[in-house]
């Protein structure tokens, strides 16, 4: 039986366990905090544009289960809000609970507080994941998806300082470079002005903190567009953004809000007197971070080299998915490659060739795209998803961007990819 | 093991001295590395701590002049003193591994000397510690005369005078058997109070040693330890005695010991070392902290050691398994 270790229970590492679990091994999860999910807690942001057809795609491979889950606990389908059509918005307060049912459902095993602080490796090869207890998880085939935020040494040294996120750094413990620890050095992520990392890109509001008419808007369309007061509209913060498909002049002019349970407010962060000066903001207070009028979570300090199967190279059975694998953003983009990761793990104990997902598909694209941008200076200041920026605008190029659901089937069965996460190998 | 702690990280005094120099013992930003890579978490981002206190070390322990309450002589050269303290010391140091250094008023900063705690008393807020005349430092606090001997000078509080003292701290319900001799008492006792809170029982061979004098048998007892007097070295070959080799192999065979301490010399702590990484026992390990201590501040470079792996440690500040020393090479 092959056993597979997944250290960190994010997006990423949910779908590297079905995916593993389905071809076959003998799965468990290790997440430092209480809960799995990491920052996808605070996201819910999908299908919005190419993200719609990277969906379809990941279905139409086989590994359908957190697509299915985000669908279906989705406050608002179809939203358009500037730069973005047809986003679908998951209830981040909902999709924990299920999104756990359905591994545990499954029989994969979650080690919930559960730190990885080093590996323990013979040549190439790692032989188990030691935890902050000192214990010892040892496993056949490794996957990181410990992301690349934080922690709070970090966030202080390239942000404003710990800003108490969902990832609770100083209650579960600082994450740690899995890869680093087995010796490989880690690929770090710059901003425009060359600093390492960038701030993540959106805060949540407690939404009664908000007017009673925002609050309807939001529950009723799934979005609400604030303009800004014309003296604190401040474009130089578009540059330290995460998310680069929403470093638009619009979400620097406006308050751009979601309505994900909370009310999401897409900029990294706001002072929080100059947000009560909007009207309906008033008594407004921040739910996540809980000093987003400080600062926010710094991320991609730390990425994995590797190849397009996920495998990191100069280590004989790690892989990597999520943004540890990529300057990613987003859960979708987290998912498809937390869903091949898991899928190769298995291809890897047996010895069999690993699989490759074909330029033909977004998903193949995007994977092989980002590992060539990140061997560039400039490519380590871009960020990589199907929703916006740099890599949309290649998506909507070369054709891959569509929202044709058959036309989508029939891209994936002519390369003979159909349904290929729903084998089992062993 | 392969994680150094450090005894101070997330006290009052840290970061230290180490931090702003880049020689942090924990924190990989304060190394002078440019990323976090924090393996040994504490529960507190030192980095922080350190920005937050404008880039600067937090104010070192200070030095008390504190009233000498009884001096008793125990034996020819063993000495139990009765010191008053302020109330926060004696919160500060009632833990095993507990120290503080000492010296007589008159006398310069260079001799001051480590002492273990023997014992605190909270609502007298005093502390016992016994010396044991050996050298220049503790004959000249113990000769001290003509009112210095009213006073001493006292800098503190230190913790790690017990390497391994977290298993100590975090041992329940389990059974623990102490190997300890000569000075080496007075420390032990502190261990014991620890692991019995922790609903454990105590089991102590005691060898009165060179110090020719047992004067904790009493006192182990009224805790609740079981104490066995026996000769724990063979004094001949200077070696731990075949006595007690059987007896520990025993124990951790036989009756289930999960957690032993060796509170005597450097002798003894290799022989329960080797002893305990021959058997592959997945025992608990910890030991008295026999390194010289010099200036307790990870600063002066005395208590500097190597462990198995090669790695060099200040052993005034670093808590780690002692098997990484002891456990042979």
């Amino acid at each position: 039986m092959a056993k597979v270790i997944i250290i960190g229970g994010g997006w990423a590492g949910c779908a590297a366990a079905i995916t593993a679990k389905k071809a076959g091994a003998d799965v468990t999860i290790l997440e430092k905090t209480d809960l799995l999910l990491g920052l996808g807690n605070v996201g819910g942001i999908m299908r919005n544009n190419g993200r719609f057809t990277a969906s379809e795609e990941i279905i139409a491979l086989g590994a359908s289960e957190l697509i299915a889950i985000t669908d279906r606990v989705a406050r608002h389908k179809n939203v358009n809000f500037p730069g973005h059509k047809h986003a679908s918005l998951y209830d981040v307060i909902k999709v924990e609970p299920r999104v756990r049912k359905k591994i545990t459902d499954m029989g994969i095993e979650i080690m919930l507080e559960t730190r990885a602080i080093d590996v323990n490796k013979t040549g190439n090869k790692i032989k188990g994941i030691v935890l902050a207890d000192e214990t010892v998880v040892e496993g056949d085939v490794f996957i990181e998806t410990t992301g690349s935020t934080g922690p709070m040494g970090n966030c202080l040294r390239y942000g404003n300082g710990c800003c108490m996120c969902i990832l609770r750094c100083p209650s579960y413990g600082p994450r740690v470079s899995i890869s680093k620890r087995a010796g490989v050095e880690d690929i770090l992520g710059q901003r425009a002005d060359e600093c390492y990392g960038a701030f993540s890109g959106a805060c949540k509001l407690a939404k009664n903190s908000l007017s009673s008419d925002i609050v309807e808007k939001l529950d009723k369309d799934g979005v609400v567009i604030v303009a800004i007061p014309q003296e604190d509209i401040n474009m130089g913060k578009l540059g330290h953004k995460v998310c680069q498909q929403y470093a638009l002049k619009e979400f620097a002019e406006n308050v751009i809000l979601l309505d994900t349970g909370y009310a999401k407010l897409m900029t990294s962060y706001y002072p929080l007197d100059k947000l009560r000066k909007i009207p309906g903001f008033e008594d407004a207070r921040y739910d996540d971070p809980y000093s987003g009028g400080k600062g926010n979570s710094v991320r991609y300090l730390s990425m994995a080299p590797r190849n397009n199967a996920l495998k990191v190279e100069g280590l004989d059975n790690l892989f990597c998915a999520g943004e540890k694998s990529g300057l990613f953003v987003g859960h979708t983009e987290a998912i498809v490659t937390g869903s091949l990761a898991g899928h190769n793990s298995v291809c890897l104990y047996l010895g069999i060739p690993l699989l490759e997902l074909p330029r033909t598909l977004a998903l193949g694209d995007l994977i092989a795209y980002a590992n060539e941008a990140i061997k560039t200076p400039d490519g380590l200041k871009n960020r990589y998803t199907f929703s916006g920026g740099k890599y949309f605008t290649r998506m909507v190029e070369k054709g891959l961007y569509t929202l044709d659901i058959d036309e989508i089937k029939l891209r994936v069965k002519r390369v003979g990819l159909e349904g290929i996460y729903e084998e089992k190998l062993l | 093991m392969k994680v150094l702690d450090c005894i101070d990280a997330g006290t009052e005094y840290c970061p230290c001295h180490l931090a702003e120099k880049g020689e942090c013992i924990m924190c990989s930003q304060l190394q002078g590395k440019s990323f976090c890579d924090c393996v040994n978490w504490k529960g507190v981002c030192i980095y922080q701590e350190y920005i937050w206190n404008q880039s600067h070390n937090k104010e070192s322990r200070k030095t008390y002049t504190c009233e000498v309450l009884n001096k008793e002589q125990i034996a020819a050269s063993i000495y139990i003193f009765k010191i008053k303290v302020n109330r926060t010391l004696t919160r500060e140091l009632n833990q095993p591994g507990a120290y503080v250094f000492l010296r007589s008023p008159n006398d310069p900063l260079y001799f001051d000397m480590p002492m273990s705690i023997m014992k605190v008393d909270k609502e007298e807020e005093t502390i016992n510690i016994v010396v044991q005349e050996r050298g220049v430092k503790t004959k000249s606090l113990l000769e001290a005369k003509n009112g210095n001997d009213k006073e001493v000078l006292l800098r503190g509080p230190f913790w790690n005078g017990v390497l391994g003292v977290k298993y100590i701290k975090g041992f329940r319900k389990g059974k623990a058997l102490l190997l300890v001799r000569g000075i080496g008492q007075a420390p032990a006792l502190l261990v014991a109070n620890k692991i019995l809170q922790g609903g454990s029982s105590v089991e102590v061979i005691l060898d009165r040693g060179k110090a020719g004098v047992d004067f904790t048998k009493n006192r182990f007892e009224k805790m609740g330890c079981h104490v066995i007097n026996k000769k724990i070295i063979d004094e001949e070959n200077l070696t731990v005695s075949d006595w007690v080799i059987q007896y520990v192999r025993n124990s951790i065979t036989n009756k289930g010991t999960e957690l032993i301490y060796s509170g005597g010399p450097e002798i003894l702590h290799y022989g329960i070392g080797e002893l305990i990484k021959q058997m592959g026992s997945d025992v608990y390990f910890t030991c008295s902290n026999n390194m010289k201590l010099c200036c307790g501040e990870g600063i002066c470079g005395s208590c500097q050691t190597r462990l198995i792996d090669g790695k060099r440690v200040k052993t005034c500040k670093t808590q780690f398994d002692p098997i990484a020393i002891y456990g042979g090479r």
